[in-house]
């Protein structure tokens, strides 16, 4: 191996080293309209293309197949909106939130937002293990009085497929609060558990508003769902995503 | 009178589909011309040509397709016309809105097919037939031009099989033929003076569209049959409609507009990645092979604007990989130095560069080594025949020691995953020449193991995959005479290459279903007969035909037998001084020519490529590439 060779793999070696401290973007996002029907491996990738467009120092990851280093808190699913949901984006080194905005902003496709970015230095959780609870928007003709139906009782089961079998769950003790005042005759708000050790979807706690509180199959089918915000910490000391280190 | 009236689509009807990002647009990249349709809403017209661009297949290929991108730039270009996407909608959608009575709609604008001037099909296979009609039906358009009345949009289409349309002869008000950056436009602009004119006259319009050169207007002309119900002759009905309709091209590939900045979906495509055009056409001459004389003679892209088109497309996109598109990577001119220049552009940014169609060599394997983030996915390659006989009636210019070479190479590499393809059914086979595959993977196993202990390395089982698809004899190819082989024969041409290799653990073999092959010849060789069996099939159920699982053979042959019609009629021999369905296009390469590449492929005789000596096939008349290089 020639001298310039070894010296090039000493810097490769060292650039390596230094990738590891992430430089973390924490990245408020929304969500709406066109952007919405997509999926979570989707959307990842089209938050991929669009920092690498920026042309900032992105980190990407180690192996065959390097991608920009991002990890999001918590699965979008497929026609659901967003007002918070949130995305780390690592550097390889210390980008300014305002930049990152100014840069990132006219590059995404309608429909997708930054609303805010903190930076951290060094997170020491995955940003998916932060999760714990989530607020949703249901909106549907009459939703408000079916939630409030629904939650005098002790037990909401509901049917969900799990690998090709249909389970029964009770999905009452997912269900933490009624949040009164954001919510509308038709438009209810509420704090579920969410994230990796326990998640609440919100398809399910409409099939239990038509199972048992009256509402119409056609007005679920058409519900507009929106994730208002993601939370971490224990109920009901919970804290936003962004005061996690 | 054309007005707009946006189609909503309830969030229930997105939800109940497989992948709704299909159907909603948004995408990065798209052009939306606002004013056109705020002035159609305000004042109920706008001389600005609205043009629907069609591609009958699901959007993750649609939006794979690069004349789909190039053109939507063209139309998008001048300020007087805008360009719309729309996609066919996967069964699962299809029966959604008709159960809503949804109509299919272009993503831009959400505007209904029916509302805009001009609706454009850009078909790259003749299995997309049924989803043209699937299209037009949901878009609210009468399937058959002549049904159609002044308010109608005038149908279009264009492709590599537009150069026998006479299948959907019924269907199309205009096909373009050949490439469509210039004639594209010519059109839309007659469009324009039509709409400002706003003398409302179809017919008039249909005869001033088809004086634009490689414009051809399938109802000004008819055809004739014999006693026997061979084609005789397709003729103008009337005075000064062209007799022969000649293909355009683009002379100077630098020099037309590319889109460096292609919409990007949101989701998951067949290709995700950007592109670049090497060339056009191809030096090569295999005698089956339509794309190589359509698209003759060979144009070359620099490779400065090529390198500047990578990067900007890289910048605009954020794609990682980018696609370099032609016949035959390794024909082009510029490749070193193009590959150079995008490795540096590139450096640092963890972009990979895909090149299909390599002809390995030490060139390419020194590449490979380069641009490969060293994905060690399988390495394909196209002997197509067996026997080096039957690769010599083919025109296919490599020989069994090229092979061998190169898979050395590869496996030196480090590679061990081989797949080979090869066609069954080619003109003058045998049971010998079918022996030839398997023995050529055979061949290659033994080699593996060979350079396995000459170096000495870990032995693995190596990967080596066979697969066959059927030739189907087309248009403007030196075997468009020639008759397609039986499924009898095919089934036990199948059977004993399998017996052959059954003992071989490391050879694995795929094939292709003789049905949808056979299909797909009627539709390449038919003439206007088969329109209404298309029609009938349609109104059947029959759609995604190139879909296996969705393909009715049955119901095909039915339909056909209802018209009076065989299969043999279509996939049969034909003599080779009959007429022929396509008689009527131009494509350069003269028929005179093809015959004679007919009669040196029965004689085993290979024909030197483009670059080598010129074989005067005639595509020098359009006085560009690599005819004149």
């Amino acid at each position: 191996m020639s001298k310039k060779k070894q010296y090039d793999e000493r810097v490769l070696a060292m650039t390596r080293q230094q990738h590891l401290t992430h430089y973390v973007l924490r990245t408020r996002f929304r969500r709406y309209g066109a952007v919405s029907y997509i999926g979570h491996l989707d959307l990842m990738n089209l938050f991929g293309r669009t920092v690498r467009k920026t042309g900032l120092p992105i980190l990407y990851s180690q192996g065959f197949n390097p991608r920009p280093e991002m990890v999001f808190a918590l699965p979008l699913g497929v026609g659901i909106n967003s007002e918070g949901d949130y995305v780390d984006i690592s550097m390889s080194v210390k980008v300014e939130p305002e930049e990152f905005i100014e840069k990132m902003t006219p590059l995404l496709p309608d429909g997708l937002e930054i609303v805010s970015v903190v930076y951290k230095d060094e997170p020491k959780n995955s940003l998916m293990s932060v999760v714990t609870h989530a607020e949703y928007a249901l909106e549907a003709p009459g939703i408000t009085d079916c939630i409030k139906k629904i939650m005098t009782m002790d037990v909401i089961e509901v049917e969900k497929k799990a690998k090709g079998k249909i389970v029964t769950n009770d999905i009452r003790p997912q269900i933490l609060k009624f949040i009164e005042e954001q919510s509308t005759a038709d438009r209810a708000c509420l704090m579920v558990m969410a994230g990796s050790s326990s998640n609440l979807r919100p398809e399910s706690i409409l099939q239990a508003c038509v199972r048992y509180a009256g509402l119409e199959q056609v007005h679920a089918d058409n519900a507009g769902v929106t994730r208002l915000c993601l939370y971490g910490g224990e109920y009901p000391n919970t804290k936003l995503i962004e005061d996690f280190v | 009178m054309r007005t707009h009236k946006e189609v909503v689509i309830p969030h229930s009807v997105l939800m109940s589909v497989q992948s709704p990002g299909r159907y909603v647009g948004g995408e990065v990249n798209r052009i939306i011309k606002e004013n056109i349709v705020k002035a159609l809403e305000d004042t109920g017209f706008t001389s600005a040509v609205r043009i629907a661009f069609c591609f009958p297949d699901v959007y993750e290929i649609g939006m794979s397709n690069l004349a789909m991108q190039i053109l939507y730039k063209v139309f998008n270009e001048p300020e007087w016309c805008s360009c719309e996407r729309s996609f066919s909608p996967w069964p699962d959608m299809d029966k959604a809105m008709r159960d809503n009575n949804i109509p299919l709609y272009t993503l831009e604008t959400k505007s209904p097919l029916n509302e805009f001037d001009v609706v454009c099909f850009s078909i790259g296979y003749e299995m997309a037939y049924t989803n043209v009609l699937q299209m037009l039906d949901l878009g609210g358009i009468p399937l058959r031009a002549a049904e159609r009345s002044d308010d109608d949009p005038v149908i279009v289409c264009g492709g590599p099989v537009a150069y026998n349309i006479e299948p959907m002869a019924d269907f199309f008000d205009a096909v373009f033929m050949g490439e469509g950056e210039e004639v594209d436009l010519e059109l839309a602009y007659e469009i324009k003076k039509y709409k400002e004119n706003n003398k409302k006259d179809r017919q008039a319009l249909l005869r001033r569209l088809a004086q634009i050169p490689g414009v051809y207007v399938p109802a000004l002309y008819k055809d004739e049959y014999d006693e026997n119900g061979r084609f005789l002759s397709l003729k103008p009905i009337e005075e000064g409609i062209p007799e022969v309709i000649t293909k355009r091209i683009i002379t100077d590939l630098d020099n037309v507009p590319y889109p460096t900045e292609p919409v990007v979906p949101n989701m998951t495509t067949v290709h995700n990645r950007a592109y670049i055009e090497l060339f056009r056409g191809c030096i090569r001459g295999c005698r089956f092979c339509q794309a190589g004389y359509i698209y003759r003679p060979v144009r070359e892209k620099s490779a400065q604007v090529l390198c500047d088109n990578g990067i900007a497309i890289e910048k605009s996109t954020g794609y990682d990989e980018l696609g370099m598109l032609s016949l035959s990577t390794s024909d082009y001119t510029g490749l070193a130095e193009l590959t150079d220049g995008l490795l540096n552009a590139y450096e640092g940014h963890h972009t990979s560069l895909s090149l299909p169609s390599l002809r390995i060599d030490n060139f390419a394997m020194e590449l490979m080594k380069k641009i490969s983030s060293t994905r060690k996915s399988g390495i394909t390659f196209a002997p197509e025949a067996g026997t080096q006989r039957l690769r010599d009636v083919i025109n296919k210019g490599i020989t069994e020691e090229d092979i061998l070479k190169s898979i050395r190479l590869v496996f030196e590499g480090g590679w061990s995953t081989i797949k080979l393809y090869f066609m069954l059914g080619l003109p003058t086979e045998t049971m010998d020449d079918v022996k030839g595959i398997a023995d050529l993977a055979i061949k290659i196993e033994d080699l593996y193991y060979e350079i396995a202990r000459e170096k000495d390395i870990k032995v693995r089982r190596p990967e080596i995959t066979i697969s066959t698809s059927l030739f189907i004899p087309k248009p403007f190819t030196a075997f468009q005479w020639e008759a397609q082989d039986s499924i009898e024969s095919l089934g036990e041409k199948q059977r004993y290459l399998k017996s052959l290799i059954q003992k071989h653990r490391s050879i694995n073999y795929n094939w292709h279903g003789f049905e949808t092959s056979v299909w797909e010849a009627v539709l390449a060789r038919a003439d206007r007969r088969l329109a209404p069996v298309i029609l009938e099939g349609y109104k059947k159920g029959c759609i995604f035909d190139a879909w296996d699982d969705m393909f009715k053979y049955e119901t095909w042959l039915q339909e056909l037998d209802a018209c009076g019609l065989t299969v043999d009629q279509f996939i049969g021999a034909i003599d080779v001084d009959a007429p022929l369905a396509w008689d009527h296009i131009n494509i350069g390469v003269t028929r005179k020519f093809l015959a004679l590449e007919r009669k040196r492929a029965y004689e085993e005789k290979v024909t030197p490529n483009c670059r080598e000596k010129c074989a005067g096939c005639g595509a020098a008349c359009f006085k560009t590439g690599v005819c004149y290089e």
